[in-house]
């Protein structure tokens, strides 16, 4: 079947390769999204002459490369319902490795720092995964924040990996890793970015096969009933295990971009668990429903985290909110709520529970407000009540 | 054969399976009820029969193999294939999706990462197969949360016999169903195990759903083996009747 | 008495007094995973938020009782008092804000997804993080004066060995706590209620029982022994914004190690992890940070539910 354009349900839809057909609308999007990606670097120097802050390439790379951190993360999440709390190990792992391997074993090469990066990472999340998923929910969260914990701990105590300080990626007497050779000079920035921009976009569709083939239906029914899941068949541990590892792939992956981008590493920029906490977050706010949500999520969340910072030294005030209206308001993220059926759409589009949306009539956003308003005062009221009741056993 | 030899099952002062030996046959087709009062140990005799408990002694074995230390996934792969009392379908899948993944595990097809889900033609042809068995054309693309009852049951039963069993264990795959659904879902189950030669083990609590179709009647009692022969049983033992029906003869 | 076998009494002791600061931290938060089902990432930053609050809760009171002169058996005694005041004020203080966080933000989750839940008490840590350092800026508290001033009490030579008073006197506060906290569970009507809802939610709810009054009362209580802990802990060290995780993280080690919503197991998961650390930090530095969790490998290769069985009918 070649790529071409298909007729489905009345509609033309454009065939990419078999398998993958999207409607007009969607196809024109996925163009422009790669569009975008590969025109960064040149949208940066429109951005700086326009005053444009916060679009700088190393801010949209770092996000980048978060952002694939949480599409591995996604994987677990979405399909066998396990929630990682702990994903920065193998991102640090990854960034670590390709540190020490520059300095201690003078790896000039990027590429080879890559792969490095991506094994170790993998190793690292085979361990990690066989120790964890003897339990599931709530205590693998627990466990894997744990693990992670202490990867952090050892590279805070070892002064041969530098500490708190943490260390530079600089192989021997070259002040970067080379590409086939060539020292990149000034262009190394952008090179890299082009490098990530590759790499995310193979990762995605690697990712894609992945959620549409066999493999995907077996995550989910162990995600949704894991008992019955071993009752058609399945080995669960083994299953969930592969899973976990291929999400730790994409971990050691974006670790080693990272550290290869930034050419340093430090623990809490890399392998602390707040770190871990903001994948997780990235892939809730971009959508941990769909494929491209978490990337999406990694780019908005950097981009925020940039600005936050030059506007208050409260940040993380700024962003735990942001995440609180996430999980109250809108927990389909942002890629999910653009979609169809997303709240967005409902809100503007469509009445519901006899409320006016908001294209047929503006001034609803008042009555929203008035609502989420009342609905707070009652649970304030309500939290008094119980205060009263724990403090004096009187209601 | 599938045998159970001697199983033994306690929970804490509460024996549940007491040195319990049957034979199920290969005879294919044979349509085995199980019968017994409440705590009869019936859910417990298949849970160890399929895996989901272990025995304190006694063993299983299944067509001459000790299949006592084998986890459930690998007996299923071996021909044997189970139901649960309650419905336990994948909730966020389709009807199409539910059945789709039992073939893909039971064929291990699950481990193919990236050729596409739907795309595999032989498991296509068995999914459209069990929808057309069970009926459920009309609901082929409903979720499985969103379902009517008695469709979610036909479901369960489908995916069971997706995993092209030689011995199928089912428990109580009417419970819940309104008398006229009931006599459709076990029409269903009793149909497809003689057109696909499956042993089927069956624990029910309707007599008449037991007298008109059992080839073969186990009755359980305090764990233990009350009566292991024909449907006639029920007739002619009083102790077993009062036991089942609370009547006193 | 041979200065080795000294160094280890002096570390054991100290390892005690940190297993029961991490006792009241884990014990809180192996009650509320093992009732509410909730994983509550905030509970370090509820730790170092009581640390915080009781700093400025010992110098009101101090203020209050008598201005302090440097040196004297009276400053000490005032020391005394103000701690012990602090501490129980900052306990009492954090019950209100475990209530609101727990009826305000986490009732309403509690039938979503669990990532939400995590997300939702991650959120709740970088908040109170910034909260934290609004109110008390981020340069580190320290109080040393009243550490070294309570260390003036003359206890350790009965002993003969060189220890500092504060400690002793934080291992006997920590045991009265452990043991009310036991007394509660065990003996009183609501300790019953709160353990029958453990066992069995949908059997206490029949028997009349609010399991949304218990949910929060389950929360507050986790909250009061977090703000209790950070109170004890910051004399012998400083208020710090990050003060928060490394308790977090230990005492995840400690549930692992006794077994989920035990808290039998939190007790001696925490006895043996304070203890061990520290004396790893005097005879073998670098295994400081890997002993706890090279414990909690073995439980899960070995024992993965724990070393004590589930919460409820063991309290």
């Amino acid at each position: 079947m070649s790529p071409g354009l298909v007729d489905r349900d009345g509609e033309t839809h454009v065939r990419v390769t078999s398998g993958l057909v999207l409607s007009k609308r969607r196809f024109a999007g996925l163009i422009a999204g790669v569009l975008f990606l590969f025109a960064v670097p040149d949208l940066v120097r429109v951005a700086q002459a326009l005053d444009i802050s916060f679009f700088q390439l190393g801010v949209i790379h770092r996000g980048l490369v978060f952002g694939f951190a949480a599409v591995g993360l996604n994987l677990l999440l979405r399909h066998t319902e396990l929630v990682s709390f702990g994903h920065a190990a193998f991102f640090g792992t990854g960034a670590y490795t390709a540190a020490v391997a520059a300095v201690y074993l003078d790896v000039t090469g990027l590429l080879v720092l890559l792969l490095l990066a991506t094994a170790l990472g993998t190793v690292m999340a085979g361990v990690i995964g066989a120790l964890s998923l003897r339990h599931t929910g709530l205590y693998f969260a627990l466990l894997t924040l744990a693990f992670g914990q202490l990867l952090y701990a050892i590279a805070l105590g070892q002064s041969a990996l530098g500490g708190s300080d943490g260390m530079p990626v600089r192989p021997g007497e070259a002040n970067e890793p080379l590409l086939f050779g060539q020292a990149l000079g000034d262009a190394y920035g952008v090179v890299t970015y082009y490098i990530t921009a590759v790499v995310v976009l193979v990762g995605l569709l690697v990712m894609w096969r992945i959620i549409n083939s066999p493999f995907r239906y077996a995550l989910d029914a162990i995600g949704q009933d894991r008992t019955r899941a071993e009752f058609i068949g399945l080995p669960v541990r083994r299953y969930v295990w592969t899973a976990f590892v291929i999400s730790g792939v994409y971990g050691g992956v974006a670790g080693g971009l990272f550290a290869v981008f930034r050419r340093y590493v430090t623990p809490d920029g890399t392998l602390y668990f707040l770190q871990s906490g903001d994948i997780l977050y990235m892939a809730i706010l971009g959508g941990f429903k769909t494929l491209l949500g978490p990337l999406v999520g990694g780019v908005v969340l950097i981009v925020l985290e940039f600005v936050g910072r030059s506007v208050t030294p409260y940040f993380e005030f700024l962003t735990g909110t942001v995440l609180l209206i996430l999980v109250f308001g809108f927990p389909e993220g942002i890629v999910g709520s653009l979609g169809e059926g997303g709240v967005f759409r409902r809100a503007v589009g469509q009445t519901r529970h006899g409320v006016a949306s908001l294209r047929e009539d503006p001034s609803v956003a008042g009555d929203w407000g008035r609502r989420i308003g009342r609905g707070l005062r009652q649970q304030i009221d309500e939290s008094l009540t119980t205060l009263r009741v724990v403090l004096f056993g009187v209601s | 054969m599938l045998e159970a030899r001697g199983l033994e099952k306690t929970f804490g002062r509460i024996t549940a399976t007491d040195d319990v030996t049957l034979k199920f046959g290969r005879e294919e087709g044979e349509l085995v009820f199980i019968v017994g009062p409440n705590g009869a140990g019936k859910t417990t005799l298949v849970n160890l029969l399929t895996g989901l408990l272990t025995p304190d002694e006694g063993a299983v074995v299944m067509d001459g193999e000790d299949i006592t230390a084998m986890s459930p996934d690998e007996r299923v792969h071996a021909g044997l294939a189970r139901s649960f009392q309650v419905v336990r379908v994948f909730e966020d899948m389709t009807v199409r999706e539910n059945i789709r993944t039992v073939v893909l595990a039971r064929r291990k097809r699950t481990r193919s990462m990236f050729s596409l889900a739907d795309g595999h033609e032989e498991v296509e042809v068995t999914v459209a197969d069990l929808i057309e068995k069970f009926r459920l054309e009309d609901v082929t693309d409903s979720v499985a949360e969103e379902l009517p009852h008695g469709d979610r049951k036909l479901l369960d039963v489908a995916m069971s016999f997706g995993l092209d069993p030689n011995y199928l264990l089912l428990d109580e795959p009417t419970s819940g169903v309104s008398t006229r659904e009931k006599e459709y879902v076990i029409e269903t189950i009793v149909e497809v195990s003689r057109a696909e030669g499956v042993t089927t083990v069956t624990i029910e609590h309707d007599m008449d759903i037991v007298t008109e179709y059992a080839d073969r009647l186990v009755a359980l009692h305090q764990g233990a083996v009350h009566g292991d022969g024909t449907p006639e049983m029920l007739e002619t033992d009083d102790e077993l009747r009062r036991l089942l029906l609370g009547v006193e003869t | 008495m041979a200065s080795g076998l000294e160094t280890l009494v002096v570390q054991t002791l100290n390892g005690l007094q940190f297993g029961f600061v991490l006792f009241l931290v884990a014990s809180g938060l192996t009650v509320i995973l093992g009732i509410l089902d909730v994983l509550n990432l905030a509970h370090g930053e509820l730790f170092a938020f009581g640390a915080y609050a009781s700093v400025g809760i010992f110098g009101y009171v101090t203020g209050a009782i008598a201005a302090p002169v440097s040196g004297g058996i009276g400053t000490t005694i005032v020391f005394v008092i103000g701690i012990l005041a602090a501490i129980v004020v900052t306990g009492l203080v954090l019950i209100p804000v475990g209530v609101v966080l727990e009826s305000v933000f986490l009732r309403p989750i509690y039938e979503r997804d669990q990532v939400y839940q995590l997300v939702l008490t991650f959120a709740l840590l970088l908040i109170i993080i910034d909260v934290t350092k609004f109110v008390w800026g981020d340069v580190p508290i320290r109080t040393n004066s009243v550490y070294s001033g309570i260390n003036q009490i003359p206890t350790s030579e009965l002993l003969g060995i060189t220890f500092p008073t504060y400690n002793v006197f934080a291992i006997v506060l920590g045991a009265v706590v452990v043991v009310g906290l036991f007394y509660f569970f065990a003996r009183t009507k609501t300790g019953r209620i709160v353990r029958a809802t453990a066992i069995n939610r949908e059997m206490a709810t029949a028997i009349g029982v609010s399991t949304d009054r218990v949910f929060t009362l389950v929360f507050a209580l986790g909250a009061f022994l977090a703000g209790i802990a950070g109170a004890v802990r910051v004399p012998p060290t400083a208020a710090t914004l990050e003060m928060g995780t490394n308790p977090l993280v230990l005492s995840f080690v400690v549930i692992v190690i006794g077994g989920l919503g035990s808290l039998r197991g939190a007790f001696v998961g925490a006895v043996v992890v304070g203890v061990l650390r520290s004396w790893m930090i005097s005879f073998y530095p670098p295994g400081e940070i890997a002993a706890p969790f090279a414990i909690m490998a073995v439980i899960l290769l070995v024992k993965p539910e724990g070393l004590f069985g589930t919460w409820g009918e063991t309290a």
